[in-house]
């Protein structure tokens, strides 16, 4: 398995880890406001009308998951976590997101 | 402008879904050469008889013009028509497109290794554990696009399907 490989399998694992993370804890690295077109940094309340968050959360969890896959390269060379962790954990990801979401479901 | 993008966001999600069926297919129930195509009729079996290794770059591709195609709406979606989804207390619906847009950045963070498990050349086996792992991100990307597509649609329709 190669360095790359191994690289790759993480990002796909923390990205979707730090996603779910971000989603529940709010962590957005920018707000966006919709209604008056504005961006500001990090998880703002909203002003006049809705505030966005999904696109700080996107944000959030890729630099995190990059970040975190770049520290951990040199470890990486000389082993890594199995490439089925790869798809593994972004499955039980988007399952959490079916119970965490649940009560538009059960209204 | 937004109607153009909402369009285009469709047309986009169309061919993708094709090209990731296709190689989801090809993948987890490939044609056996020389025993009477493993099942299926000469439809399905042209379906699934694809080389799904030409499929990885497009099908990349189209997922982030799609993906950046629905950031662009978003905002419209957000102020107009979940307004309205909620103010109708279809929650079910409001609910049906919060778990579109979890899976698909979810989906977005799975790109790089769909890319990579799908770069080994032709002519060289392949080890088993990255073939299972090929076939569950492919067919995970599959089940995400073609649940995201439906979500979408029924979404964008919903004041045809559930308005008075």
């Amino acid at each position: 398995m190669t360095t790359q490989m191994r690289a790759f399998t993480l990002f796909s694992a923390l990205f979707a880890v730090v996603y779910v993370v971000c989603v529940e804890m709010n962590l957005a690295l920018f707000t966006y406001h919709p209604r008056l077109g504005q961006w500001d940094i990090g998880t703002v309340p909203a002003r006049t009308g809705p505030a966005m968050y999904w696109f700080g959360w996107l944000a959030s969890a890729g630099l995190a998951a990059f970040l975190a896959t770049l520290l951990a390269t040199p470890l990486l060379r000389r082993m890594g976590p199995p490439v089925w962790i790869g798809w593994a954990v972004p499955l039980a990801s988007m399952l959490a997101f079916f119970w965490f979401l649940r009560s538009f479901f059960l209204r | 402008m937004i109607t153009f993008m909402l369009i285009l966001h469709g047309l986009a999600a169309v061919v993708l879904l094709g090209g990731l069926t296709h190689q989801a297919l090809a993948t987890i129930w490939p044609v056996r050469k020389g025993t009477g195509a493993g099942g299926g009729g000469a439809m399905a079996n042209s379906f699934r008889g694809v080389n799904a290794r030409l499929y990885t770059n497009a099908n990349i591709v189209l997922y982030l013009v799609t993906f950046v195609l629905g950031g662009l709406i978003y905002p419209a979606y957000r102020l107009a028509v979940r307004t309205w989804i909620e103010n109708a207390r279809l929650w079910s619906i409001s609910g049906m497109f919060e778990v579109k847009e979890q899976l698909l950045a979810i989906g977005l963070g799975m790109l790089p290794l769909y890319w990579l498990l799908w770069r080994t050349p032709a002519d060289q086996p392949l080890d088993p554990q990255f073939a299972s792992a090929r076939a569950w991100v492919t067919g995970i990307l599959c089940v995400v696009v073609w649940y995201s597509f439906v979500a979408g649609h029924i979404v964008n329709n919903v004041r045809g399907l559930f308005g008075q």
